[in-house]
Parts: C-alpha cells; structure tokens; sequence
C-alpha cells in the first residue's frame, strides 16, 4: 500500500521550542471528545478565526520537541476536523508521535523545516524519497525516514487497521 | 560489547540471545497494565470485541486494572466507567484494583515492578517502576495491540547513562534532583531513549525517592527511566514481585547513545515555573510570589518521606490563613503508614486538608483553581489549565517546599524551617 505524500499550505508555524499540544484546544478542553466541538475550539487562543482560514489538506509546522508535556488526543481531532493532513517538524517528542501515528496521523521529522517555510507556503512531503519540499520558495530538505512500523501504521490508517494487517501476515490470509 | 539492562529485558521477553538499540523486535510484555479512562479502557475493551472478535484476554494473570482517576466518581458516567472496567475485569478474570492508591505507585506495592520485567501501559508515568529493574513503558494508544496480540512490536530503544554525584543538602530532594536534570541536560536529552540512572546519590536515596526521579523521565524526552537494582530495591521488592525471574544489570562496558555525569552536592530547591516542565529554576529566584493553593501529592510524590519532610516543615507552625493545603498520600498503604507514625496527625494539626488516594487532585479535577490562582504543586505537570482555569498558575516544588509555602502564603524556602530537624525525611522511607 502506498502512503499518499502531503501536500498543501502552511496553515501555521509552532515556533516554540518543546510546545504542549494541549494549549490548542486549551487543558481544560482535553476530556471533550466530539470532533466538531474541538474543531471549533481549535486555536482559539492563537487565532480566534483560524477555522475559516484553513482548508483540507494544510498542514502545520512546529519547532523541536514537538508534542512534549502530557500531550492528549483531543488537540489533533480538532485539527483533523478542520482538514489539517499532517505536521512537519524539526523533531518530535517521542509520546506524541506514538500517539498521532497510532491514529494514523502523519508526522514528519524534518530538521530545518523551520527555517525553509513562512506561513501559507506551499510544501509536500514525499515519502518515498524521504524529502520535503517548498513549492513557493523551491526550498528542499530531507526528511527523517518512517521506520517500518510507523509506515505500516499510517498507511493502514492507524493502530486498528495495522493490527488487522498484522494479522493477515500472521495467518497468510 | 556489553548490553544495556533494557537490551537485556527486551531481548529475553522477545525470545533472543541479544538485541540491539534500533532494532524492532516481538516483544511479550511480561504484564499490560492500564487505569480506567474514558477513550483508553473503554475503547480497548470495544476495539477488542467489535474489530478483532477476543471476547477475553488469553492470560489474564498478565493484565492489571487500575481505577484511580476519578475516585470518588462525581458523576453517573464516571461511576458507570468504573463499573464497566470491573465487569470486564470479572468477565476476564483480570484483577481491577480499585481505591489501593495511584496506580503507578500501587504496582510496585503489588509486585508488578518485577526486577527484569517488561511492563507496557498507555501512560509513560509508569517509567517509575524502573525503581526496582523493571523496564516499564508508556506506550499510548499502541497498548491494544498488548490486549488484542501475545507479542508486541517495539524498537529497542538506546540509553542515555546519567550517574549523580554528591550528597544533598538537608531540605533538597529527589524532586529538585529531577527538574535539575531536566535544567542541565535539557528537555530533550534523553529523546526517545531510555535514561538509565545511578552513581553515589542515587545509591543513598530511598525507593521512594528514585520513584519521584524514574516517575518523570518524560520531561527529558526519554519513553521510561530504569536503575539498576541494588540491594535495597530488591530486599522491597523480593517478597512482593510477581514474576520469578532473575533480575539484569547493564554491564560496565554497555553501549550508551550518551553518558553524563552530574554533581549534586551544591544544589538548592528547585521551582519549575510555568507553563512547562522545561522551566527549572532555582526556588530562590522566585521566592515571595504569592500563593493561595498547595497540592502534595501525586505518582511523582506524596509519599511517606515527602509527608514526613512537610511535618518536619509545619512542626510549630499553622498553614496560613485561607491557604488551601491538599495533601494526598500517594497509595493507602503509604496513608496507613503515615497514621501509623504519627505524620497525618501533625499535617492535620497545622492545617492540612487530606483526602484519601486518587489521581483527581493533579490533572484538576478535584481541588480547581480559579482565574488570578496560583499553586505550588508537587504534581507531574505545571501547564497552563492542568489545575482549573487557564488563567491560574502552577509552580512545581518539593513536598518541604509546599508546606513552607503553605505557611508563608508566598513561595519560601523549606530550609529555614528544617533547622533542628537534622535530615530526617530524607533518605530513611521505608519503600
């Protein structure tokens, strides 16, 4: 199966070191579990009408050690609703990208990404080459390669599908 | 070559001679343990039936159930949670502990904390039963591929040694030992590895102590903490472990992705100031701020040396006027001990509030600050909105540090107030 690459505009750039997910729906929002209501919580704080600047298919960018703290799900289904298709950033903190990559969520690793993009730019990421791309500025860096595991994960969409492959290997079904 | 203590564990739970950082292996976790949450538990045990047609886990001795959020329940979905993981529990035959106490500290009374054990649990917390050996790692959402499949996939991780140096200073605990970590490697130092820790302090501190360290390896980017086991971690753990298995060491010569070494012998009490792990400071920098909450308790503390040094602290002394002083020991056996030793008395004496063991009061739903608030804590996490409104404030400091504050109304330094009681609380906690 074959992963599909990212492609779309910055939709915004996490410029904090170490950034806590959870400040996009707001800690006290974290228990929340309808998509919609988190959707519309989303980047309150930030930028109140981000909603209605965003469109499927954008992605987000963000700084090291993306996703430290106690991150929770609920910050990314809100993104997820808005159409946000992935994030880009210079590196992960390790609990967040097993938890997004468990939804089938992708992320990417790409040390220098901060420097290559401003906002609304429009960049890929190709998975196959491992690259990424700015088509604005031309710009191209590589891209940490998924290990086995994750590229499974994301193309089966998540854990529940990956589990559901890992057993048609197992069984050779 | 030499091999890590988690090279060692993941290669015998995944069948092998040896195992290698970076290499992704079919791990059998030896137990899978989780506390009941809404989104985590009750999906696991959906997902199980609905999507992969197991209507009981195969090895149920394997698997533990913890209800420690939301206890008491506040609310008729909560209760109903609660109840849905016993009936699970009852149809599995897997046991559900229920008002023991927080979890990750419980499992460790329970044996679970098998020295040379594998442990997965969806919340990283768990990393603090690398106290006793046992590599125990937080795995989030990937833990229903432990209920639904025997073996898991899991990529060795690399180790980063840390040894620490030097005796502490009477009123300096175990908690300033990790934000000072935190402070000199920095918050992703240990990235997606495993921090392995010893050297002299490490030798002197007690279980409880190391708990309070290995509890928050997170907040350097490691996925758990592991120690080797000495003497004093296995003559606990040896009448309680579950598992009879030897316990592993990392050899002299292993190979670490890093080695540090740290001397702790001038460090002073810490705050890590708001609103992220990463800010250690010195407590000298911000103390006099204003405070109108203290909360000791939680998986990083609250434990029978903590309550015992925030005693020491009060003795003589009343929790200022309208401070709002939670304390909540970290398991009901460690409550017990402390009423046994006097210690609920004297915390009560100066105006303590206590409650009995739960989770509720360090991810704010019990205990919720108000807009303008501000709490010291000796919770995990200091994050904006962790205890109530996105508007209070969380400053993360020892249990001594807590209660002096607690007098004071303002941030203060617990060392003034331990002059005449030596260095008692600090390193003689029974487990």
């Amino acid at each position: 199966m074959a992963l599909a690459n990212l492609r779309g505009r910055v939709a915004w750039i996490f410029a904090d070191e170490d950034f806590d997910v959870d400040q996009i729906v707001g800690v006290k929002n974290i228990k929340i579990k309808d998509p919609v209501e988190l959707g519309r919580l989303a980047m309150r704080q930030q930028e109140p009408d981000f909603a209605n600047k965003v469109r499927p298919g954008d992605l987000l960018v963000g700084n090291h050690n993306f996703g430290y703290g106690h991150p929770h799900y609920p910050p990314m289904i809100g993104m997820r609703h808005l159409g946000i298709a992935g994030v880009i950033a210079e590196s992960f903190s390790p609990g967040y990208w097993r938890g997004e990559i468990a939804m089938g969520f992708p992320q990417a690793a790409c040390p220098g990404v901060l420097q290559a993009v401003s906002r609304w730019d429009e960049i890929e990421v190709n998975w196959d080459t491992s690259l990424f791309h700015n088509h604005t500025t031309g710009a191209e860096l590589p891209i940490e390669p998924l290990s086995d595991g994750d590229r499974l994960m994301l193309e089966a969409g998540g854990i529940v599908g990956y589990l559901h492959a890992r057993e048609e290997e197992e069984t050779g079904s | 070559m030499g091999r890590t203590i988690a090279e060692k564990i993941l290669a015998r739970v995944s069948g092998r001679e040896t195992v290698t950082a970076g290499e992704e292996v079919l791990a059998k976790p030896d137990f899978v343990i989780a506390y009941d949450f809404p989104g985590y538990t009750d999906v696991i045990f959906r997902q199980m039936e609905e999507e992969f047609g197991i209507d009981t886990v195969a090895e149920p001795e394997r698997f533990a159930l913890f209800i420690d959020h939301m206890v008491p329940a506040a609310t008729t979905q909560e209760e109903e949670l609660h109840e849905n993981t016993r009936s699970w529990g009852a149809k599995n035959k897997v046991p559900v502990y229920e008002r023991k106490g927080i979890g990750h500290q419980v499992a460790a009374e329970l044996g679970y904390a098998t020295p040379g054990a594998f442990v997965v649990h969806f919340d990283g917390h768990i990393s603090q039963l690398g106290t006793f050996g046992t590599l125990a790692i937080g795995v989030r959402r990937h833990l229903l591929e432990a209920f639904v499949k025997e073996r898991i996939k899991f990529k060795v991780p690399a180790t980063t040694r840390i040894d620490l140096n030097g005796t502490l200073q009477p009123g300096v605990t175990a908690r300033d030992v990790f934000h000072h970590i935190v402070r000199v490697l920095g918050p992703r130092s240990c990235r997606g590895q495993v921090m392995e820790l010893g050297g002299e302090t490490i030798a002197a501190l007690s279980l409880e102590g190391r708990q309070s360290i290995n509890c928050l390896a997170m907040f350097t980017g490691a996925i758990t903490a592991v120690m080797n086991p000495d003497e004093k971690a296995l003559s606990y753990i040896r009448k309680r472990q579950r598992l009879d298995i030897e316990p592993v060491f990392s050899d002299p010569d292993a190979d670490y992705a890093a080695r540090h070494e740290i001397d702790v012998s001038d460090l002073e009490p810490i705050a890590v100031i708001p609103p992220s792990p990463a800010n250690t400071r010195d407590l000298s920098e911000v103390a006099g701020t204003e405070v109108q909450v203290g909360y000791l308790g939680s998986c990083a503390s609250g434990r029978v040396e903590d309550l015992a040094l925030a005693a020491d602290v009060l003795d003589g002394h009343r929790v200022k006027d309208g401070f709002q002083l939670h304390v909540i020991p970290t398991s009901q056996e460690i409550m017990e001990q402390a009423a046994e030793r006097g210690i609920i008395t004297r915390l009560i004496n100066a105006g303590a509030f206590l409650s009995s063991s739960s989770c509720d009061y360090c991810f704010g739903r019990m205990g919720v600050m108000r807009a303008g608030q501000r709490a010291v804590s000796t919770g995990t996490l200091n994050v904006r909105g962790r205890m109530g409104s996105p508007d209070s404030e969380i400053y993360i400091v020892n249990a001594a540090a807590v209660a002096a504050s607690a007098i004071e109304g303002r941030i203060a330094d617990p060392r003034p107030y331990l002059k005449g009681h030596g260095l008692k609380g600090k390193s003689d906690g029974a487990g």
